[in-house]
Parts: C-alpha cells; structure tokens; sequence
C-alpha cells in the first residue's frame, strides 16, 4: 500500500493519509464488490464491507479464530473508518480472491536483521525483498492465519477499505440531497445534514453501490473511538452458552463419524488388517486405510453411527504395522547429531558483524550449550474435519489456519478441480500452528470418498493428536561470548542446530511452490541472529538437520527456544562479570531506545531492585523481540520441593499501534502460561520411532493451581501494529531459568525445569 | 430405549449401555457445547452437572446413571446466558478459543453454588481443568467477581422444567 499512499501537506491536516482512487491499480486489495457473496437486500461496496438493509456492516473475514481475538480486532479496524458501533459490524467467512492473502505473514519470514533494514539507503536488498514478496504473496493470496500477522496485514486494507466505503454513502448522500459531501457527517451509521436530513447507511447502500468514493482520507488517530479502547470480543457470549460451533460441532443430516489409528511408529504404515471383529461391533460401518497424508503417518479410519462406537472399532482392529524408514529415531540419538552437526559443521551464517575472530588482548572467553526438546501443540480440540463428497463435489467444514491449503489438499485427495471444492472455517479450539496443516482434511475426504453423498466428522482421539503432531523441533546451541579485559562483551558467536520447518511445511500444506532445494529457513536463528543486544563482534550461524521427525510452527516458532537460549547467556555473561541482569541488559541496549523502555517497564512494575521479596523468593528477567513487538518479563519463582512454583509474572510489550488493549492484555497472559507449561514440563521423548507422550498425564500442562499471577503494561506506541498472540511465549522461559539460578545458583541449560532434583 | 433427564427434560435415544454420556449428549441429543478433550477425565473439557455434583462426562457410562438424575449441560446453565458465572466470564473477558469454557464454566457454577465465597485455594482445588489458551487468571478473577454479588438475587441455583432446582 506504501507506494499508493502519501502524506498530505499541513493544509489538509497532519499525518492524515491520502489516498487517489484514480491512482489505485484494478487489482488493488481493496477488491470489487462482486467478491463478496451476495445477501438479501445487502450491498457490497468492495471487496471487504457490504451494507445491510437496516444498516450494520459486513466485513469479509479471512482469517480465523482461534481464541487471538482476530474476529473481534478486525471488525473494530472496520467500526472506526465507517463510524458505525462495533456491535454493527457483523463478519462472513471471506471468499478465494488474491485480496484475502496475509502479506504480512509472508513478510514475516524474510531473513532481514532489523538493523540492515533501518540502515538501508535506498533500494538494497531488504526493500527488493519485501517488494518481491509482497508482489508475489499479492497474487498468491495464501489466506492463512499465522506468524502473528493478521492485524499488521489487514491494518491498511480493512481501514482503506472501510474508509473507501463510507466516502461512497457520504457521496450518496450529497447525491440524494444535492448537498456537499463536507458538510456531511456520520454517527453510528447514520449520515446527517445540518439542514435537518438524515438518512442510514442501510437506505444509502443502493446508491453508493454505484457511487464512486472520491478522495479517500483515513481518520487520524486522535479522532479515533474504536481502536486503541477496549471492546469486548464480538465472540465471547457464544463462547459460554455452549452454542459456539468449533470444527468438532458440525452436525449434519446422517452424519458417521470416524475415528483413526495411525502408525504407532513415525512414517510407518499399515500391512495386513483384520477387521472382522471390529465390523461385527454395533454402529461400525467400514474400515478406510489411509496413505500418509500431507507428512503424517498411515493408518486407517473406522467409521460408525456414533464417534465411541467407531473408536471401540478402532482399538478391535488387528494389524501388523510396519516400521517406516524412522523407525530407528530416537530423541536422545538426535541431540547428539545436534551437537554433531554444531561441532563439525558451519550452517548459514544469518548475520556477520565485525570480526568474531579478532580476540583483543587480556579478554576471556565464556562458553555454554542449550538444549530445547521436541514439543507437542495439544490444542485441546482435538484434530478433526468433516467432509462429504458426491461426484465431483466436494464439500468440507474444518477447523484451519489455512483454508486456501486445506481446500487444495481437499482437491487433491478427491481428484476434482479446486473451485469444486467448498470449504467452511469453524471456530478452532487452539491452532498454535497446528492447524497450519492439512493432513486431517485430507483424511476426513479420503473418508468420505467411501460413502458418497454421506457426511463424515473424522475426529483424532487424543492420543493420535499428541503422537502424531508436527512437533516444535528439538534445537541445539553453542553460545559463545568475548569478555575484554575490562569486561566489556565485545563479541557474539552463536551456532546452532535443528531442522529446517519452512520448507517441510511447503511441501506439505503447498506443495507447488515447494522448491528442490530448502533456502535458508529463519525459523531456525530467528531471535538469534536478529537479538537486539549491542556486541561490536557477532556471528551467528545455524545448521539445518534433517531428523525425519515430523516438525511444524510452534506458538512463536524460533522465538521459542532461541530466546531460551540467548537470554539465559545474556543471564551468564551477567554472572560472570559480577553485574545485575538488568543493568547488563541496560547497558547493551544504550542504543535501543524501544528495548529498553519495555525492560525499564517490566523491571519497574515488578519491583526489581526496589521491592526485596521474601526469603525462599527470587525474580528472573528477559526481553525479546519477536513478530514486530518487544516483550520483556519479569518471573517471580520459589521452590516446592523440587519443582518451581511460579507466583507472579510482569509483562511489558511494545506491540506498535494497540488495536484492543484488553485482548492484547488477554494474550500476554495466555502466553505467559503456554510458555510456563512449556518451560516446566514440556518434552516429547522419541523411542524406536515411536513419541512416547500419549495423553495429558504424560504431555502435562498448567493448571489454575500451579498458574501464576500476570500483570501486563503496555508501552503507548505510534508504529503500526506489531504481532501479540506470539510474542508474550518467548522471554518466559529465560525468565524462569534466571530466576531459579539468582534463587539456588544453579544454571540450567536444558528444558524443561520440572525436578530440579 | 435409554432414559435421561437432561436440562429438565426427560429425553429417549438409542446408544448401548457403556456409551459414555459425553457422546449421548454431542450426538443423540445434539448437545455440542459439552468438549471431548481428551477423554480420560483429565482434562474437565467435558464437565456436565449430575444433580449439581460436576462430573467428566466422557467417563461416565450411561448405564452407571439412573432415571432420576438430573444432568445439567451448559446449555442448560441459563435461558439465555444469564447465569452470574456466564455474565462474568463475559464481562471479564475470560474465553480465547472457548473450547474448555462450558467445562470451566460449569465446574464454576458447581463451585459457587456449593462455596459462595471461595478463597483462592478453593479455586485452585475445584478448578482442575484444563485451558491450553491460560485464561486461568481471568477465570480466578470472574469466580471472585460471581462472588462478591449478591449470590441470591443472582439465582445461582438451576431451574429445572419440573420445577426442581439442583
């Protein structure tokens, strides 16, 4: 949008955004009003906002709910420009146009170090990079819901969208009334005159269908009464009268159900199956085998009148499994390879600055490994999609972050073209990155081509949920720090190692723009290469392994386990030279000035060197920046036995432009608790192939007992909106372990910290 | 033909006798607001009040419930979402992804109408279920708030069509 937009002179207000209709190519994401589905008595104005006939507004929704609040701080973007009640917007799942892709998620990926971009003095590689990208994920239009993008994505289009919209009613209006459109206003959706005239959007829609927008202006944000305040979320009653429908809820004329096995071993497969006994129980209908779908294992499905009845099946049938080709993995074997792979190999060097190599007389070295295991998602609906195929139609209802994917990978399993395929986004019970993938849809079809005409809900039990996920990878680190002789950190050297998790996803989700040769994947030296913290000297490099183990976006990805990693060094270098965490933070940071207002934040609301606590009490701290926002934490620890209690938690973000403070209040704290689960108990252990972890006994996670208490601070910002679902994930885990070192002085170096016994 | 009274009424299906109530409610009885999670009782995602006591229905056989007893979903909480507990979880926003919500919601509801004035290790005991989005804090909040109104004038106790309450 950047180049169709400029800022206007003093004489038409300052910071007021200016935008030409004429100057706006035809393919721009504002779209055409022919993009929407049509309603009774409901007018599109373009791609994004249709009016109804009593006046509320519809707004195109591309992406999906997934507890973030997206379906909330969407339509507030929409309310504001058209100056109409939250409680008007009303949303519909978007359609297939390009205009519905998440550009910002693609931007997201790009290998750039912020300081080259702020550096960058005209075209360089940075702005090539992201015109291409943005040029290309225009036309791609991959509608998918992740990377913590969907506010900074939708932030220009939706307000340009809803402005362009309201100009069109306003021109109707001074059309209807021959009056100049200046000297009309709008409350609430309704456009009046001075004169007395009135007219609601609802009675306008008709014309300004047809009436061209003129000069678009967006609002300028003190005229702002939408975003930046704290609306309640549009989907919360829903959510506690039982009537909200998750993927899980989809209930159809004649519905089966299907419950699944796959191979107990990654990759493995069914051989002979005898399922006599299983057909012979009551409700069963049939048993479907299934190939390995979209990068998990085979299996089979059976399918019966009611979902206990098909998993009683499921467990009656006999089979030899075979082992696949990972059938020898083990977790323990793939740490090894890990550290390997640090020893004897270079990787890609992400970010060179100075010379490593250049060690100045009198300095000492420090030096330390990290460890971070493999990590389920555990959303806790469980995996599932309902299909049902009749010739050449297919018809599909799924719980996804990636609806475009999901709908080919339908296409694909059925053999029909795409645009045969319909697809329905149900509110999602947790993503996290698990349903960035494809591979239950896939199932559910392959189901479904079994019984024409005849809908089927295929839903995981939980113990395939958890031993067939597409795991956070298991990630190794040798970090290494020059300390010169006055004990200044003059250099940074990490290199680390773990599988590559884009260019396994594109195989899997988009398989036609999967390239023969992975390029180098951010996720696995983002929050490394890229850490904000001042040395003269870095290089940082990671090692792309290829373990066979299943990887996938884990809340925060790279983030997760790099910020774990560098943080708790920046801890140790602390420790070494004798100083405090936060004055080392402080002073590696004196040319940041964003960072450092979030740990001052942070660090002042939580009391750290003000406020002593009690004995058997200690506070860790860690900063991260992370999906165009700053996190910094402060974690209050003591020790029960063993194992950590964590009592308080205080968080600081810089997440640029607030859209909704409460949700982005909402998200620190589930964050902070998704985080803590990970760092205290999280481990997926492979043996022979086979995830060890079946169910929440043995794959535990935080509870309202062992929660602790979140308090989150917001730095005001002017920037354009930053991520918020991801970002609060990382510094936890840091948090945690720097802590429990000030309390007992031990250094951990491996997650997670359960028994420290 | 199996008997249960559910939200008042008395509802005839068809399922065998170790079906869990869980499925009975998602599918006979169309009931989708009660969670399969996880389906060994560890996660409460399927918690559904049996004359008042909050129960993981995805364990719970069908045959193991008697005629007389009264099940109360969380589309049976309120009419229309105006149990003090629904109205809190609402005011204090305390849902993300919802999926665990009718649980926490109804293991709530059980909660206050047995302790009107829980302390936090009240809380910390009743309120064992899972929330892989960590709302825990809000839900903490919201059982306080449910607590400092006036519980009566707030009609914790459920209505039932014959007139009962549980």
């Amino acid at each position: 949008m950047k180049r169709r937009t400029w800022l206007l002179g003093t004489t038409a207000g300052a910071g007021a955004l200016l935008v030409g209709w004429s100057a706006l190519p035809q393919r721009s994401r504002i779209g055409l009003a022919s993009m929407m589905t049509p309603g009774e008595g409901d007018f599109a104005l373009n791609g994004w906002i249709k009016i109804l006939p009593e006046g509320g507004v519809v707004l195109a929704m591309p992406r999906s709910e997934m507890g973030q609040g997206v379906h909330t701080a969407l339509p507030q973007l929409a309310a504001e420009e058209l100056d109409v009640p939250l409680s008007a917007v009303h949303i519909e799942q978007a359609g297939w146009d390009a205009i519905y892709g998440n550009v910002a998620m693609l931007y997201g990926y790009l290998p750039f170090h912020p300081r080259e971009e702020e550096r960058e003095d005209g075209f360089g590689r940075v702005k090539a990079g992201r015109w291409m990208v943005g040029k290309v994920g225009r036309e791609l239009g991959i509608n998918a819901t992740g990377g913590s993008s969907s506010v900074a994505d939708a932030w220009e289009v939706i307000r340009l969208a809803a402005a362009t919209a309201r100009a069109s009613l306003l021109g109707a209006a001074s059309l209807r009334w021959k009056l100049p459109a200046e000297d009309l206003e709008v409350v609430d959706g309704v456009v009046s005159h001075p004169s007395g005239r009135r007219a609601g959007y609802g009675e306008l829609a008709r014309v300004a269908a047809a009436t061209p927008p003129g000069a678009v202006e967006l609002k300028d944000r003190r005229k702002w009464r939408v975003i930046g305040r704290p609306a309640p979320r549009l989907d919360l009653p829903p959510k506690v009268n039982g009537q909200a429908r998750f993927g899980i809820d989809v209930r159809l004329p004649g519905m089966r159900y299907a419950a699944l096995r796959l191979a107990p071993t990654l990759g493995g497969s069914p051989g002979r199956i005898d399922a006599a006994a299983a057909l012979a129980m009551p409700g069963v209908e049939r048993v479907v085998v299934l190939p390995a779908y979209a990068g998990t294992s085979a299996g089979f499905a059976v399918v019966a009148a009611s979902y206990w009845q098909a998993q009683q099946a499921a467990q009656a049938v006999q089979v030899e499994w075979r082992a696949g080709p990972q059938s020898g993995l083990s977790s323990a074997g793939i740490a090894r390879t890990l550290e390997d792979a640090v020893r004897s190999r270079e990787g890609f060097t992400f970010y060179t600055e100075g010379d490593v190599d250049r060690v100045p007389e009198g300095s000492r070295t420090l030096q330390a490994w990290y460890h971070a295991p493999y990590l389920a998602h555990a959303t806790l609906e469980p995996m599932n999609a309902t299909a049902r195929v009749d010739g050449d139609r297919v018809e599909v209802w799924a719980p996804t972050q990636v609806p475009q994917p999901c709908r080919e990978a339908a296409a694909r399993v059925a053999g029909v073209p795409v645009g045969r395929v319909e697809l329905h986004v149900t509110f999602l019970g947790g993503g996290f990155g698990r349903r960035l993938e494809v591979d239950y849809v896939a199932q559910a079809v392959r189901v479904a081509m079994d019984l024409p005409g005849v809908a089927v809900q295929l839903i995981w039990p939980r113990e395939e949920d958890t031993t067939h996920d597409f795991y956070r990878p298991m990630h190794v680190a040798r970090l290494r720090a020059t300390l010169d002789a006055k004990g200044h950190p003059v250099a940074l050297q990490v290199r680390s190692a773990g599988d590559a998790i884009a260019p396994r996803w594109m195989e899997r989700a988009l398989p036609a723009f999967a390239g023969p040769v992975d390029l180098p994947d951010k996720t696995g030296s983002e929050g490394l290469f890229d850490q904000p913290y001042a040395f003269a000297n870095q290089r940082i490099q990671h090692v792309f392994t290829r373990s066979g183990v299943p990887v996938g976006f884990w809340r925060s990805v790279g983030h997760s386990h790099n910020c774990f990693f560098i943080e708790s060094f920046i801890d140790e270098i602390a420790a070494e030279l004798k100083q405090d965490p936060l004055a080392l933070r402080r002073s590696l940071l004196r040319d940041s000035p964003r960072h450092l207002a979030v740990l001052d934040l942070a660090a002042e609301r939580s009391g750290w060197g003000s406020r002593p606590l009690p004995a058997g009490r200690a506070r860790g701290i860690a900063l991260h920046e992370s999906f165009g926002s700053v996190v910094a934490q402060v974690v209050e620890v003591s020790l029960q036995g063993p194992a950590p209690r964590v009592h308080r938690v205080v968080c600081a973000i810089d997440c640029g432009t607030v859209v909704n403070p409460q949700i982005v209040a909402q998200q620190m704290e589930g964050a902070v608790v998704f985080g803590l689960t990970a760092a205290l108990y999280g481990r997926i252990d492979i043996r022979q192939g086979a995830v060890q972890q079946r169910n929440f006994p043995d794959y535990p996670m935080l509870r309202m007992g062992s929660a602790p208490h979140v308090e989150t601070y917001i730095v005001p910002s002017e920037r354009s909106p930053g991520g918020v679902g991801e970002p609060g994930v990382p510094p936890v885990a840091p948090a945690l372990a720097g802590a429990l070192f000030a309390l007992t002085g031990q250094r951990h170096r491996a997650l997670p910290l359960s028994d420290l016994s | 033909m199996a008997k249960l009274n559910v939200n008042g009424v008395v509802r005839e299906f068809e399922a065998e006798a170790e079906t869990p109530l869980l499925w009975v409610l998602r599918e006979q009885l169309g009931l989708t607001g009660t969670k399969f999670g996880c389906g060994i009782a560890a996660c409460g995602a399927c918690t559904v009040h049996i004359d008042g006591v909050p129960t993981r229905s995805c364990v719970r056989p069908l045959s193991s419930i008697g005629a007389n007893e009264k099940i109360t979903t969380i589309e049976g909480l309120s009419p229309n979402g105006s149990h003090p507990v629904q109205k809190a979880w609402v005011a204090l926003d305390v849902p993300q992804c919802g999926y665990c919500q009718s649980g926490q919601v109804m293991a709530a509801a059980a909660l206050l109408k047995g302790n009107p004035n829980p302390s936090d290790a009240d809380i910390d005991l009743a309120m064992s279920n899972i929330c892989r989005c960590g709302t825990y804090n809000r839900i903490r909040a919201a059982i306080h708030a449910v607590a400092r109104g006036d519980l009566k004038a707030a009609q914790l106790s459920i209505q039932h069509a014959d007139g009962s309450t549980t």
